[in-house]
């Protein structure tokens, strides 16, 4: 986590007073509490001693790190007015009630862990008072598909593998596979990312796509695999992936906002050029097709023809019964 | 070397946090070490305003005292600034645990990082081992990817009208847009704000991808009454075609659009490798059906099937 003077401030304030109780802690036990590497915590510890009410006086806080456990000399003399924990700021409470709540309403959460969940939520608000006001101003929520997460978390928990029916919008098919559960976890949508047996290797599914599930006696034997970076965003395109080029108006500008791309280029008709990469090209047949007027496939060739292509079928129905 | 902001701030709030009488500017300045070394008055004033303000956004409650001769003092008084007593058992402190990561965005991320650390200050006790399978395996994330989106809390947060230039989905040109932000909410995975259009006169809901530039506040209050409910997600299921309001027919082949199939009222098996289907008709339809090309007919009504055929016309001729 990046440190700025802010989060380090809100993070020593407490720190005095956390010290204060526990004399000769050990600096691996503090940074675990705090949710910090040690070499944080230790950085924390080089500016405290420069911190007091006067440092004219010397009245500065005595407070020292052998690099395992940490003394405070003086708890008496300075800093006393850290002997009580701070009040939460508006955006402490926010950002910890808005989480808390939306977190509750997952519907494949665990029923003890929701009831811990709402009970720290009532003493929160009950313990923020009027900085739990602004709270209201933000919401989230996730959606997560009830009874195919209850059986994903079923799996993860007893190691066992799963079959799945799942379809695919890019080939629109249903497909059976056996798939290896690593974890769970939302981003707008529910998502169980999967070491899939059929083509070994690792997948992610998303719950809503999930047609039939059913846990497998089998045990879950996943190979050891480095999880994910989910700040980086869910599709992430490989270099050597296939360059697609597509062309919208103004009307088809929302395909930026859903397709990861390289390049996005404004055209003076208030449209973009857009530039993205795919494992599979065909895939984008649907775009194509959805996108009517509103823009059209300049790159790969086999694209653009496959969806003429399929267009003029489709077509061909209509104009046969007669009614197009 | 500079003395880091961070020492600075500390300083500043021990000195009022430890302080029974108001300290004037003054003393303030001869206790800490960074407010000598500032150079010109000028330049210790904007730095000691901003510091305060930097204080109060971490949740200090700074009074601002005038004593008989009239001069100016400052302190945080222990009772408006303490914690009430709050005791959360080690499965709650668990539970908190778990939530506060779910922010992927850094102002947010700290502040419940901040407040989690305040709560172990506060004798919260650790959670335990979250790996030994007792809790939920699922992992939740907020994504915050839109750079709209902290100005806009702020200004959600302390009811401050704002102007941003906002492109419609189908607008060529974006447009600039007067408003008093009530809410934020995240769903399917982005952010929309509802509030007041001032230009409009009326209540909007906006997609935080669609503001281009900057968001800037205004001077000001709100003029505009702001509702107990705002109603975000209606709004934007509408757009979203999840609100159906009529029914269509429609042939599919055997095997193909299985998320037609999912919300289907009724499927019939027509025998030729095809079904017929009723399928719950509201706005974007036709999208959906135009996407599986030659696997989908609309048989009614005529004016989605209208709708499809045109669309198909446009790709054809390509």
């Amino acid at each position: 986590m990046a440190t700025n003077a802010i989060d380090q401030t809100r993070r020593m304030l407490s720190l005095v007073t956390y010290l204060r109780e526990r004399p000769g802690a050990h600096v691996s036990d503090v940074a675990r509490a705090f949710g910090i590497t040690e070499d944080e915590l230790i950085s924390d510890l080089d500016v405290l001693p420069m911190c007091g009410t006067s440092f004219r006086g010397g009245d500065l806080l005595d407070i020292d790190t052998d690099g395992d456990r940490i003394w405070w000399r003086n708890p008496d003399a300075s800093g006393s007015s850290t002997a009580e924990p701070l009040r939460l700021a508006a955006d402490e409470a926010t950002a910890l009630l808005v989480a808390a709540r939306a977190v509750a309403t997952l519907p494949g959460l665990r029923e003890g862990d929701r009831q811990a969940l709402l009970r720290a939520t009532a003493k929160l608000e009950a313990a923020a008072g009027e900085a739990a006001g602004a709270s209201s101003r933000l919401s989230v929520i996730f959606e997560a598909e009830g009874g195919v997460f209850a059986d994903v978390d079923r799996a993860i928990a007893e190691r066992r593998r799963l079959w799945l029916r799942y379809y695919s919008p890019a080939r629109d098919e249903l497909t059976e596979r056996e798939v290896d559960p690593i974890r769970l976890f939302a981003v707008g949508h529910t998502y169980m990312e999967a070491w899939c047996r059929q083509s070994e290797a690792r997948r992610t599914f998303r719950l809503d796509r999930v047609a039939e599930i059913r846990l497998l006696d089998e045990p879950s034997v996943p190979p050891e695999i480095e999880l994910r970076d989910l700040s980086e965003g869910l599709v992430q395109p490989s270099a050597d992936d296939p360059e697609v080029v597509v062309e919208v108006g103004p009307g088809g500008r929302w395909v930026a906002e859903y397709y990861p791309h390289d390049s996005a280029e404004e055209l003076p008709d208030g449209g973009l050029r857009i530039t993205l990469r795919t494992p599979e090209p065909a895939s984008l047949r649907r775009l194509a097709l959805r996108l009517g007027r509103d823009g059209h496939i300049v790159s790969p060739p086999e694209l653009v023809v496959s969806a003429r292509e399929a267009a003029r079928e489709a077509l061909a129905a209509y104009e046969s019964a007669g009614q197009a | 070397m500079a003395i880091a902001k961070a020492e600075r701030l500390m300083n500043l709030a021990l000195c009022l946090l430890g302080t029974r009488r108001p300290l004037s500017k003054r003393e303030l300045r001869e206790s800490i070490e960074a407010y000598l070394e500032a150079g010109t008055d000028d330049s210790f004033n904007r730095m000691f305003e901003r510091d305060k303000d930097d204080l109060r956004e971490l949740g200090l409650v700074i009074e601002t005292v005038e004593n008989l001769d009239g001069e100016v003092g400052y302190l945080a008084r222990r009772d408006s600034n303490r914690l009430p007593a709050i005791t959360l058992d080690a499965e709650e402190a668990a539970a908190l645990g778990l939530a506060a990561k779910v922010w992927q965005q850094a102002r947010l991320a700290g502040a419940a990082s901040g407040a989690l650390q305040k709560l172990r200050a506060a004798g919260m006790p650790e959670a335990q081992d979250p790996l030994d399978g007792h809790h939920s395996a699922l992992e939740p994330r907020i994504p915050v990817h839109e750079t709209a989106f902290e100005p806009l809390m702020l200004a959600c947060r302390d009811r401050r009208p704002v102007v941003f230039d906002y492109r419609k989905a189908n607008a060529a040109r974006p447009e600039t847009r007067h408003v008093e932000p009530w809410t934020l909410e995240c769903w399917r995975g982005h952010w929309y704000l509802a509030g007041w259009d001032r230009g409009r006169g009326a209540e909007r809901v906006f997609r935080l991808s669609r503001i281009t530039g900057k968001v800037r506040s205004r001077a000001g209050s709100f003029t505009a009454e702001v509702p107990d409910v705002v109603t975000v997600r209606e709004t934007v299921e509408s757009w979203a075609g999840e609100t159906a309001t009529r029914s269509a027919l429609i042939k599919l082949r055997q095997g193909s659009g299985y998320p037609l199939r999912a919300r289907a009222t009724a499927v019939r098996d027509l025998g030729d490798g095809w079904d017929e289907l009723a399928v719950p008709y509201g706005h974007g339809l036709d999208a959906w059906l135009v996407e599986l090309g030659p696997e989908v007919v609309v048989l009614e009504p005529a004016d989605l099937r209208a709708d499809v055929v045109d669309r198909l016309r446009a790709v054809a001729k390509d």
